[in-house]
């Protein structure tokens, strides 16, 4: 199983951000103890919330002990109100008094909505702009797609969020401006808080996958085994439909992929835009009060999503490609 | 720091807080008693998180904290009426032995939990413990430095039971202090001093699921993004004094941007018109508002009162010299400072470090210089110190509000030819820098909001050398043998006319060596929506008073 | 940050292709408007008399809203002026082109300069060092870069210019898109005829990849190049808006665009104009880099017609 074979590369590659995030974040001026203090704070109570942090010890030490309580649990502090964080443990946030696992399966479901249906959408329209304009080349369709496409990839996302939500939001009235609301709590609700962020992130990212899509299309059409086909009379529907997507989706899926990892760091700006609490708001919310454990913990949880990306889309490929061999995996 | 509030423990045997609130919107004055029962409030808040756990928390007696737990005293806050302490589940607020040592307080009759057990002494004895243990540090600590034994205590979990806290019956809790404190009763405000029953202490999840003794009760706990809480079917009103219990459901929305806050307050559609902001309104939002009839009587200003000031670090480089600290006091731009605020709605320009308000407080201004400044007064004195090229690092939090403000500096000070890098970070480094023992800046703005209404909670945390790093707010590392002694003394003198003297006294003493420029006296502005009544803002402290809010009924 | 496009090959007249491009030659000539008045900033505001930084109070009014009509505008202030500062928006924006170009430039020169050294040596040398280079930026790909340019700011010393740092950080962060598009090529080319005669005729490593390799990635890089500036752009004003990017009061578009969104009530041309700048220049490059790809990308031309 490829899979398989890659995990001792994938354990390395975690090992090594993990190592990095540590030392970067280590170096910073603020000391996270200082935040658990209390006011007034007195030099003896700042060690003593220091050393039940664990915070007192060197890097590398605090490190090591991270890595082991992924194996093993860890134990904060000692008695009743002692912190036991279960193996497998990826930290425990001392500011929002919660294990760092949890809080990233908390948060992830609004990150996952946004994107997820806003991944749909513009996938939709992407390569249905993309089909379009290939198919009507040169025609005033296709140039009005392409010019519209290249707008989109042009406009900031968050200055056409903040417009949205100003127009339709406020001017409008016409959809909520933020707020997430759970799937399970009231499924229309929840689409509707997320119309906003989902149509305007289709938008800006349609456009890729219209232009992607459009170029591949193109160059698809022009190949022998296309030409054989509309030459033994099959339908100009079903040749596009049958041999020509199939080739286009290919790059189409590794895109798409490659896009799907990378949601967390798109995730910073838009969650702050539309003011949702997912794991981008975590994130940026635990950089500014050097949450170190949530820093780490959200960082290996955005580098894991690329890594599932990545095998994902070699899954897709082979159903996609049946003489998709092992070669792709290096591809 | 903005949002920090210092509050130091002082014997003041009088609150001659000046009053008035004229500010406060007139719609107040619909209120016929009782009514305004029921309905769904809901309140906008910019943190991502709320910790109710009593032992970690900071919470104002009047905020969020106060709707779901009770302590041993509170305040009693009204429009245009001077800030006071309460009994809360205590009869009275306390009564000391005759030499000042030893405070007694008596439960009231009939207290309960929301489960239906009965509130005891021995509970309020186990809060206060368990605020001693390193797991739930974070709160407001000023009891742990006066109680016997409290500098080595370790809390309950470790610890043992600390011995000076007695509770000789279930209606009794005595305190005995290292020596004679007049202000007890204030700190038996604190939110440590709330009930924790021992059997239902979950250190891990209190936090989030507190027992109880308010008019609410939190019913669910989204982490990060809403909170809700719901009526306590214990809490009788009979009981209570301070506490209104209006809605049926209060809901904390969380992470939401101060903007599209108060844009949505201003829009006043739907659900919002039950909302208020917990969080100031932007200044962009305040010119917005100033057109807009319907927002401008939605929107409470509080008078002056929180100073901020410019802190110059006196053991930097050229700001050794005095001379130098000087020429920034008339260099420095209050007008442009005051604009990027808000304009006059953001504050009044200050000269002193005793802020409106504050009994005792004497007006002067060693460095008239108009409210732009005196450019040319800067320069001459920058000359006789013999600096020609002075460059200054000006540390700022990376918001935009706290940008415009330090811009505003930084353009004043260029103009006497002084040369300012911005330099930003975020908050938690930012306070870190200020009040640590690693003070890499050389100066920066900032507020301080004094939880306690007094001319020594203006002074000497900002100003006592013992306040300078190790997390003291002494951001200047300002220290001076003479005003250390003024302190002492205006701090030992139970006369508090006497007192006040003194503290007028030290007041000019230290802008004479001018370890900060004071700027502004601020004033806070909040909006609610207009179906929400009894929102108010008093003069001390300058926040809304969540326990008196209650809504229209429709 | 990163664009995905298909590699193009070495085309006999671009330059002709290119000249026929509308949309490309109205692209083309947006940034060489921008890049002169980027360059003439001083000169231009100076005109105007006018410069980023001085404040007047005496524009805006006690709650700090612009005076006048739509901003502020005027013979004197011709955008208007910043709310609560007074200063002129139109001596703003024309600095902050400056701000833009530097920072998108010199990152996208830096994350070319390191991606096609990365993706040729993978390419040519393979084996491990490929597979780890590959895994390399598969990682950077799904990287919170955002929350390292947040720690950094922290971290590093006051005296170092906050610029330098931001064109360190997104270019160390956008090379692995380039790097991916030249790794395929050299993959490609190590097929080619061409190549692997020279090399069976005994051409070193440096020579092969100097001469045989190099000019045939040069238009795949230059088109590359062209794309990457808008996206190196945008993200510079991403981390302004942000308030991590280029520190006040050094003009930034992304940073107005920031301050005015509070202001778009009461004073939208606030955030039009340093708003329309940067989709303009983002545009410009987008489609200029466009009618590059395909005036050298035989395919897609061929095709077009």
């Amino acid at each position: 199983m490829t899979a398989l074979k890659r995990l001792p590369g994938v354990l390395g590659t975690l090992v090594v951000i993990s190592l990095l995030t540590f030392a970067v974040f280590y170096l910073l001026p603020a000391d996270p103890a200082q935040l658990s203090c209390g006011r007034p704070c007195t030099p003896d109570r700042l060690a003593q919330a220091s050393a039940f942090m664990g915070y007192d010890k060197p890097w590398f030490q605090q490190y090591l002990d991270f890595l082991g309580g992924i194996v093993t649990g860890r134990h904060f502090g000692a008695g009743r109100a002692a912190v036991d964080c279960a193996a497998p443990c990826f930290g425990w946030s001392f500011r929002l008094n919660a294990p760092v696992t949890r809080l990233l399966l908390d948060r992830a479901p609004v990150t996952f909505s946004i994107a997820g249906g806003a991944a749909l959408l513009w996938l939709v329209i992407g390569v249905g702009a993309g089909v379009l304009a290939a198919v009507r080349r040169g025609t005033a369709i296709d140039r009005s797609a392409m010019l519209l496409s290249t707008v989109g990839v042009s406009a900031p996302s968050y200055l056409v969020g903040l417009l949205g939500i100003l127009l339709f939001g406020f001017t409008l009235d016409m959809v909520p401006v933020g707020g997430y609301i759970p799937l399970a709590e009231s499924p229309v609700d929840w689409a509707w808080h997320l119309i906003l962020p989902w149509t305007v992130l289709a938008l800006l990212n349609a456009a890729v996958y219209a232009r992607l899509t459009r170029g591949q299309m193109i160059e698809v059409l022009g190949e022998d085994y296309i030409r054989t086909a509309r030459a033994k009379g099959l339908r100009e529907r079903r040749v596009i439909g049958r041999h020509g997507l199939r080739n286009v989706l290919i790059p189409v899926v590794t895109v798409f992929g490659l896009d799907l990892g990378t949601l967390l760091g798109g995730a910073v700006i838009t969650e702050r835009v539309f003011s949702m609490q997912g794991l981008g708001a975590l994130l940026i919310d635990a950089v500014g009060t050097v949450d170190l454990p949530v820093i780490v913990g959200v960082t290996l949880f955005s580098a894991l999503l690329v890594i599932v990306a990545n095998v994902l889309v070699d899954l897709v490929y082979s159903v996609l490609d049946p003489r998709v061999g092992k070669e792709t995996t290096s591809r | 720091m903005r949002r920090t509030r210092g509050f130091t423990a002082v014997a003041l045997s009088a609150m001659l807080l000046m009053a008035g609130c004229g500010a406060n919107a007139a719609d107040d004055s619909d209120d016929a008693g009782g009514a305004g029962k029921g309905g769904k409030l809901t309140v906008l808040s910019a943190s991502t998180d709320i910790n109710f756990d009593p032992a970690k928390s900071q919470n104002l007696a009047i905020t969020t904290l106060g709707l779901v737990l009770r302590r041993l005293t509170t305040w009693d806050i009204q429009p245009g009426k001077t800030a006071q302490v309460v009994p809360d589940l205590a009869t009275d607020t306390g009564t000391a032995s005759d030499d000042g040592k030893t405070w007694t307080f008596t439960l009231k009759d009939g207290l309960k939990y929301a489960d239906g057990t009965a509130i005891t002494t021995a509970d309020i004895k186990y809060g206060v413990e368990r605020s001693f243990a390193a797991e739930l540090s974070g709160g407001l600590g000023y009891h742990k430095g006066l109680l016997i034994g409290g500098d080595t205590y370790q809390g309950p979990y470790t610890g043992g039971d600390l011995a000076s806290i007695e509770t000789p019956d279930d209606k009794t809790i005595v305190f005995k202090l290292k020596a004679a404190y007049g202000d007890w009763p204030w700190i038996a405000s604190m939110p440590a001093f709330t009930p924790v029953p021992k059997a239902k202490d979950d250190p891990k999840a209190y936090s989030q699921n507190p027992v109880a003794s308010g008019p609410y009760q939190v019913s669910s706990y989204q982490q990060g993004t809403a909170v809700t809480l719901t009526r306590n079917p214990n809490w009788d009103a009979a009981t209570d004094s301070v506490r209104t219990g209006g809605p049926d459901e209060v809901v904390f929305q969380l992470g939401q941007d101060a903007t599209v806050a108060a844009q949505r307050l201003i829009a006043d559609s739907g659900d919002d018109r039950d909302a208020f902001g917990a969080g100031f309104v932007p200044p962009a939002q305040l010119a917005q508002i100033e057109q807009n009839a319907s927002a401008k009587q939605r929107l409470v200003t509080s008078d002056a009162g929180a100073l901020s000031y410019l802190a110059l670090n006196t053991r930097r480089g050229a700001l050794k010299d005095v001379k130098v600290r000087q020429a920034i006091q008339y260099a420095v731009d209050k007008s442009a400072y005051q604009v990027a605020t808000g304009g006059a709605a953001g504050g009044d320009l200050a000269t002193t470090l005793i802020t409106p308000g504050i009994p005792g407080r004497a007006e002067y201004d060693l460095y008239p210089a108009g409210e732009s400044g005196d450019v040319a007064k800067a320069k001459q004195l920058l000359a006789e110190a013999g600096q020609t090229a002075l460059s200054l690092t000006l540390l700022s939090e990376n918001d935009q509000q706290s940008l415009a403000e330090a811009q505003a500096i930084q353009q004043g000070l260029q103009r006497a030819g002084i040369t300012v890098t911005i330099k930003p970070a975020d908050e938690t480094t930012v306070t870190d820098t200020l009040t640590g023992d690693k003070p890499d800046f050389d100066i920066a703005v900032s507020s301080w909001q004094p939880d306690f209404p007094s001319a020594n909670g203006n002074i000497q945390p900002l100003f006592a050398t013992s306040e300078i790093g190790g997390g003291g707010y002494n951001i200047s590392r300002y220290s001076n043998a003479e005003v250390d002694r003024l302190i002492e003394q205006a701090l030992a003198t139970t006369d508090p006319a006497a007192a006040q003297a003194l503290w007028a006294q030290a007041d000019k003493r230290i802008l004479q060596d001018a370890p900060v420029v004071p700027l502004k006296y601020n004033k806070n502005s909040f909006l609610h929506g207009s179906n929400v009544q009894n929102f108010f803002v008093a003069a001390f402290p300058a926040y809304p008073n969540y326990l008196k809010v209650t809504l229209k009924n429709r | 940050m990163v664009v995905d496009i298909p590699p193009p090959e070495l085309a006999r007249h671009p330059l002709r292709q290119l000249a026929s491009d509308r949309w490309a030659v109205a692209g083309g000539a947006t940034i060489v408007v921008f890049l002169l008045i980027a360059l003439a900033a001083p000169l231009l505001s100076g005109l105007e008399g006018h410069d980023p930084y001085t404040y007047d109070l005496d524009a805006v009014s006690d709650t700090g809203a612009p005076l006048g009509f739509g901003g502020g505008i005027s013979v004197e202030h011709w955008f208007g002026v910043e709310p609560m500062t007074g200063r002129d928006l139109f001596a703003i924006v024309v600095h902050g082109a400056r701000t833009s170009f530097l920072v998108g430039f010199a990152a996208t020169a830096l994350a070319v300069l390191i991606g096609v050294a990365v993706g040729l040596t993978a390419g040519y040398l393979g084996g491990w060092y490929d597979r780890l280079v590959s895994r390399f930026i598969d990682v950077l790909f799904g990287f919170p870069w955002l929350v390292f340019v947040i720690a950094l700011g922290a971290i590093a010393p006051a005296d170092l210019p906050k610029q330098l740092l931001i064109i360190l950080v997104i270019g160390l962060f956008g090379w692995p898109g380039i790097a991916r598009v030249v790794r395929g090529q050299t993959l490609a080319l190590k097929q080619r005829t061409f190549v692997v005669a020279a090399t069976a005729l005994g051409a070193g490593p440096g020579h092969l990849l100097r001469h045989q390799y190099l000019p045939n990635l040069t238009s795949t890089i230059i088109v590359y190049s062209t794309m990457t500036i808008p996206g190196m752009i945008g993200a510079e004003a991403a981390l302004s808006f942000l308030g991590v990017g280029v520190p006040p009061p050094t003009p930034a578009w992304g940073r107005t665009i920031g301050d005015a969104v509070g202001w778009v009530q009461t004073d939208p041309m606030f955030l039009v104009f340093p708003g329309t700048a940067l989709f303009l220049i983002t545009l410009a490059f987008n489609l200029f880099g466009d009618g590059l790809r395909d005036a050298l990308d035989p395919r897609t031309r061929g095709l077009k017609r």
